[in-house]
């Protein structure tokens, strides 16, 4: 074993180098001339207990210092160690559990081993990395330019470090806040959702004058029952000679008030319910918009099932709450302070008892509210798997119904209904029980009023009619108390709703448009790969692939399952962004480019064709909608696909279904092929296009692909290696590297794992045609 | 060959690219290509019989193959124009809806109608089947992709198109 490296004394205080290593490496002491290239940070020891490490790369030595073990008290080794590297040193990475580690070794030695979660993964592949390419640089050390990136990328390492703990905070705020500690962070969604109505604030300014005028109408009728009680009936009752054309004239007021104050409320409802379908369209529009704008991860990890409710039910509820319930609430906070102002005016002493309850209102609402939203937030999670069922179920129809699954499929959706109905059962239990507590404290609160009333009645203090229009008022009142208490679930409802759209709104496009993108026209259709790196999360699955293809070349990419052909292609198509290293078309990065430009250029025929519900010719025509029928039936001709067209009920007019249901693999395939062949792309990427089809169908696609290729650079996938005969070159790739490179002679007579794989396929077709 | 003494003699027209379509007796139809070879009992069909009926009409062999292909009927000599647009007629049975009676309030719906072609009840699979032109025309195709034409909807009864409103 080598031994550790002797200590280096400190560093001269002048050194240039000074700074270059993260944060937490610092107190290490740096050689003079010892340049760090790489650092990263690991978490576990060597009994898997969670800890804190760090790995630095210099271009002399690697450093590391082990986590502390469980009991917090000696470090591994008393502190950092270091190994000198020379040509012997290796670094290897692995990562196939949920440990990955470190071989550190020198010879066939293992002389160190870290352990890491796949947390750290990244950063331990960019180790990885740097340390490869420290090899391959000139004398162990890589040049300036590499060197400021390394440098840079050790920069943002520590950065990465330094905000993780406020990150990580934040991650815990939300949480706090989904368990009901948080203060207002309910009412946040619904604020951000009436921005969608700043376009329609005309109609909502007007909504909210029409709902203080139909208030204000609403609290005429009592006003005039008290001289009607005070001045007519008890005077006539007294005695009085009281003619009854007066009763007519207060009667004739109460029916006014009433009418005005039905025509109000009805203009106002009416203007809630416009301003806030179109809060919901809006809403609904930019959400589905912003959906397309993501990259195709966002689509990998959500359900669909899930985004339907999003997008559906979610924005419904908030229409809802919008038309109905927050025009409610704004027209009884109106109410209830007009008419706490009327019975101030008209009793203070009976107005303040009247008072009394509002306390223990606030208090309930503020119990209840976070636990409504949760309950409805979970709810609408129940109903978002349920929907998921049914998104995941329907498409599998077939596979469902081929294994007998039915009663399966069945209960797996009962089980979802039934904690759909839980969880509205548990909020329902809450919020029904708001209602009848604010009922109960407004009995109690007329009877005391009552009480106190009949005794300032007898003292002198109120008249009759007084004491008729203040309980008027007071039921008015509690009623409209109730009536926002009864909102406190919609409210609560809505706003758990608005989160879940938020949510999605708020997602980042992973590949991302660039600030100022380099615009495209038609290009030429060169393709430099230069230093690929990709990673799944924590799995790198493409480890440095450099490969030139020029304008109209033809490139065939083999290679096993798994051995990183899709992830190419899906690279070349800008679906994601490398992890390292460029793609370059036409010398310009992909990252830099226009996005919808480099689409335009670029044709896709995938192993699945997916076809849209709609007619053959929409679907030949999907993407250039304005292409001429003339077009359309050129490229069905060139596609092979004219014939069998013609032979549907409806010709090119024929509806296919969803999925393209009707129609065979290969009749799909080829209207694939005709949608490529539409938009004249520059660049095609074939992934596997004839691998679901059987020999004879694969030979007229096969003959529609041959035409679809010339002059296009393109990029081929293919596991039978016969439909790769056109192309330039071929490219065997294996576990994320690029193994053999050349034309499909030079790599048979090389006789390496391209002539395996073709002998293989040789034998098989031959045993194939024997048996047949 | 034995031919009726009441069956139309065969009708004969010539196309600008040189092949050349015989109507015989009994409506079989065969087409000679530029090289002379007859192709026997072929088809012909509209490529977009419902966005374009006015467009690119095909002409098949028995097997499904495409022998020739026209741009457009417009453009045709008078006698293939002709020709044409008679077997055309024949083949695309069409019935115009006249009258609808009543349709089921469920999907699939069942459709019970009056057509130039007297009383007939069909089935409807979806709502996307009854087909609304910018025309005013609708396209009603039912379960077995028989299709039924309403050339006017402001032309139908009340009746009629307020059954047709609550589907399309």
């Amino acid at each position: 074993m080598t031994p550790p490296a002797p200590e280096i004394p400190a560093r001269a205080p002048n050194s240039p180098l000074v700074g270059i290593g993260p944060p937490w490496s610092q107190g290490f002491a740096f050689g003079p001339d010892e340049t760090v290239l790489a650092a990263c940070r690991f978490d576990l020891n060597a009994q898997l207990q969670f800890g804190d490490g760090w790995i630095v790369l210099t271009n002399k030595r690697v450093i590391a210092d082990e986590p502390a073990s469980a009991e917090g008290t000696v470090r591994a080794a008393g502190g950092p160690r270091s190994w000198w590297i020379d040509a012997d040193t290796r670094l290897d990475v692995q990562l196939r559990s949920a440990v990955g580690r470190v071989d550190l070794s020198q010879g066939d030695q293992i002389v160190a081993r870290w352990l890491f979660t796949p947390a750290k993964a990244a950063a331990i592949h960019a180790l990885e990395d740097a340390f490869d390419a420290r090899l391959r640089g000139p004398d162990g050390l890589t040049e300036p330019a590499d060197l400021r990136s390394t440098r840079q990328q050790v920069a943002d390492a520590s950065e990465e470090e330094a905000e993780e703990q406020p990150a990580a905070a934040a991650n815990r705020d939300l949480a706090d806040d989904a368990a009901g500690t948080g203060g207002s962070a309910s009412w946040r969604p619904l604020f951000r959702v009436i921005a969608f109505a700043k376009p329609h604030a005309g109609m909502a300014v007007l909504g909210a004058v029409l709902s203080l005028a139909s208030t204000a109408a609403a609290l005429v009728p009592p006003y005039l029952t008290m001289p009607l009680v005070d001045d007519v009936l008890i005077p006539r009752q007294n005695g009085k000679d009281v003619p009854f054309s007066i009763v007519w004239w207060y009667l004739g007021g109460l029916l006014a008030a009433a009418l005005i104050a039905w025509l109000l409320s009805w203009f106002q409802t009416w203007t809630a319910a416009w301003v806030s379908e179109r809060i919901a369209v809006g809403l609904r529009t930019r959400t589905y918009a912003h959906m397309q704008s993501l990259s195709l991860d966002f689509f990998q990890s959500k359900r669909t099932g899930d985004l339907m409710s999003r997008v559906g039910s979610d924005t419904d509820k908030i229409n809802v709450f919008l038309s109905v319930n927050l025009i409610e609430f704004a027209s009884n906070l109106m109410l209830l302070a007009l008419t706490t102002m009327v019975l101030v005016w008209l009793n203070p002493t009976l107005a303040l008892l009247t008072l009394v309850p509002i306390p223990f209102v606030v208090w309930l609402i503020y119990a209840v509210r976070e636990r409504l939203r949760r309950g409805f937030a979970r709810a609408a999670v129940a109903w978002s798997d349920m929907t998921s069922v049914l998104a995941d179920t329907i498409p599998g129809i077939r596979v469902v119904k081929a294994f007998a699954q039915e009663a399966r499929e069945i209960d797996r959706f009962a089980a979802s209904n039934e904690r759909v109905l839980e969880a509205n059962d548990r909020v329902n239990v809450v919020w029904s029980f708001c209602g009848p507590v604010i009922s109960l404290f407004s009995e109690i609160g007329l009877l005391v009023v009552w009480a106190c009333g009949a005794w300032l009645v007898f003292a002198g203090g109120v008249t009759v009619g007084g004491l008729t229009a203040f309980l008027a008022y007071i039921a008015r009142f509690y009623g409209r108390i109730e009536s926002m208490i009864r909102m406190v679930p919609a409210t609560q409802r809505a706003a758990a709703s608005a989160q879940r759209i938020f949510e999605i709104l708020d997602c980042q496009p992973t590949v991302a448009q660039a600030a100022r993108p380099v615009r495209l026209d038609r290009v030429a259709g060169r393709i430099e790969i230069s230093g690929v790196h990709f990673r799944y999360g924590a799995r790198e699955v493409l480890h440095g692939i450099d490969l030139v293809i020029e304008p109209g070349e033809m490139i065939g990419l083999v290679g096993t399952s798994g051995s990183g052909k899709s992830t190419l292609a899906n690279l070349v198509c800008r679906f994601y962004d490398p992890s390292s290293g460029s793609i370059r078309i036409d010398g310009v990065d992909l990252r830099d480019v226009d996005i919808a430009d480099y689409h335009r250029n670029l044709g896709c025929v995938l192993q699945e064709p997916f076809l849209f519900f709609g007619t053959i010719a929409d679907n030949i025509a999907y993407g250039q909608p304005t292409a001429s029928r003339e077009k359309i039936v050129a490229a069905a001709r060139a596609a092979g696909a004219h014939d069998f067209i013609l032979s549907q009920p409806l010709a090119y007019d024929s509806r296919v279904g969803e999925r393209g249901s009707g129609l065979s693999g290969g009749e799909r395939q080829r209207l694939s092929i005709a949608r490529a062949l539409l938009v004249d792309p520059r660049i095609l990427v074939l992934d596997e296009a004839t691998s679901s089809v059987d020999a004879e169908t694969e030979a007229i696609i096969q003959a529609a692909i041959d035409r679809l290729v010339t002059g296009r650079t393109t990029i081929a996938i293919a596991h039978r290696l016969s439909t790769l005969r056109r192309a330039n070159r071929i490219v065997v790739l294996d576990a994320g590297r690029i193994v053999e490179m050349g034309t499909h002679d030079d790599l048979l007579a090389a006789d390496g794992m391209y002539a395996r794989l073709y002998r293989s396929q040789m034998k098989a077709a031959e045993e194939a045609a024997a048996a047949g | 060959m034995h031919t009726p003494a009441d069956a139309p003699a065969t009708i004969a027209a010539d196309s600008p690219e040189g092949w050349r379509l015989e109507r015989h007796a009994h409506g079989r139809l065969d087409l000679i290509d530029i090289d002379g070879r007859c192709h026997q009992d072929v088809d012909v069909l509209r490529a977009f019989p419902v966005t374009a009926p006015a467009g690119p009409v095909a002409v098949v062999a028995a097997d499904g193959g495409e022998l020739a292909w026209v741009e457009s009927l417009a453009s045709l000599p008078a006698a293939l124009k002709s020709l044409l647009d008679r077997e055309l007629a024949q083949r695309e049975f069409l019935p115009v809806i006249e009258r609808i009676e009543a349709v089921s309030d469920t999907e699939p719906t069942e459709w019970t109608v009056n057509t130039d072609r007297g009383p007939h009840r069909f089935v409807v699979a979806h709502a996307d089947d009854v087909a609304r032109h910018p025309d005013g025309s609708v396209f009603v195709t039912d379960t077995f992709g028989m299709r039924y034409r309403i050339p006017r909807v402001a032309g139908l009864d009340p009746h009629s198109r307020r059954l047709l409103e609550k589907l399309a």
